[in-house]
């Protein structure tokens, strides 16, 4: 069963997966939308870290120490950020973090993944703007979407032909426009709201 | 005293050293310091994962060879040793001054 969802808030996504668990729908993995298998339901909970590893063997070795702790890991790839583990029997480990400031502080990596998603797509932006791809003035100037010569000074039937024709053109070409800077401001917003999130929880910390 | 940029150490880094004196993996990290401690401090895997990362940045404690794979072994550096000691001196020197003022305070009531 595939289902799509989005979560900046990882307390709520363990929520969301632990019911899941709990009903018999274990998690197999995030690729494209959330994945589950059908099992028995589990009397468990889900926990999330969010790592991202140089090395195959770090992955491993990180891994490694959540099993032996009693926390397997069924979702999360070597680079994908989000980590997920199920809790394996009673004798497991409380929780995967022991301390608010350390559970606090993955939504500080989650920040700077925002942060530098943020940054590749400025760049692109940058680039495909200045070398010509990209005319940003078409942004508040739509009519710069329609390349096709002396189209505005036409009028009547020859007019709405040649507009019509190109229209799908155009029209691709403002998702192409527009798209990376709504991009860039989706990024942004995740990044601040997930600084927030650790802000909050760590402040958190200091108020017990 | 010498003040090192790394004192005072926090609870957690404290045990997470002492439990590097002899090198071990992670999971016997986690049962060393819960027996060190009389079972007062348990570390969870997500929190001594990142804890064992600021370590090994800041050289206190290094990787070793290991027979396992899978599962690297960390050992202290000549820094983290010296830190270590460090640390306990500054709580030695707090210790005995709390017991002094403290008999004192109560030598007072009586």
């Amino acid at each position: 069963m595939r289902r799509y969802r989005f979560f900046l808030d990882f307390a709520k996504e363990e929520e969301w997966l632990s019911e899941m668990i709990r009903q018999g729908w274990e998690l197999t993995g995030t690729g494209f939308g959330y994945r589950f298998r059908k099992t028995e339901p589990q009397d468990t909970v889900i926990r999330i870290d969010f790592r991202i590893f140089a090395s195959q063997d770090e992955f491993l070795n990180y891994r490694a120490l959540f099993e032996d702790s009693g926390w397997k890991h069924i979702a999360g790839s070597r680079t994908s950020g989000a980590q997920y583990f199920k809790r394996m029997s009673s004798s497991s480990s409380e929780d995967i973090f022991s301390d608010a400031l350390s559970r606090a502080e993955r939504y500080r990596r989650l920040s700077r993944m925002w942060i530098s998603m943020s940054v590749v797509s400025l760049v692109a932006l940058l680039l495909l703007a200045l070398t010509g791809p990209i005319d940003l003035r078409a942004l508040v100037q739509p009519k710069l979407f329609y390349l096709t010569q002396g189209l505005w000074e036409k009028s009547g039937a020859a007019f709405w032909d040649a507009f019509w024709f190109e229209t799908p053109f155009a029209l691709f070409r403002a998702v192409l426009v527009y798209s990376f800077p709504l991009s860039l401001a989706l990024y942004l917003a995740f990044a601040f709201k997930s600084n927030r999130l650790y802000q909050q929880e760590k402040n958190h910390e200091q108020s017990i | 005293m010498n003040r090192n940029k790394y004192l005072p150490l926090t609870e957690t880094s404290f045990y997470i050293l002492l439990a590097l004196c002899e090198p071990a993996h992670g999971y016997r990290i986690m049962q060393r310091v819960e027996e060190l401690s009389d079972g007062q401090v348990r570390i969870a895997a997500g929190t001594l994962y990142g804890a064992l990362e600021n370590l090994l940045k800041q050289r206190l404690i290094r990787s070793l060879a290991s027979d396992d794979s899978r599962r690297k072994v960390y050992g202290l550096t000549e820094e983290g040793r010296e830190v270590l000691k460090m640390d306990v001196n500054r709580m030695k020197h707090m210790v005995l001054q709390a017991e002094n003022l403290l008999k004192e305070a109560d030598g007072g009531r009586k």
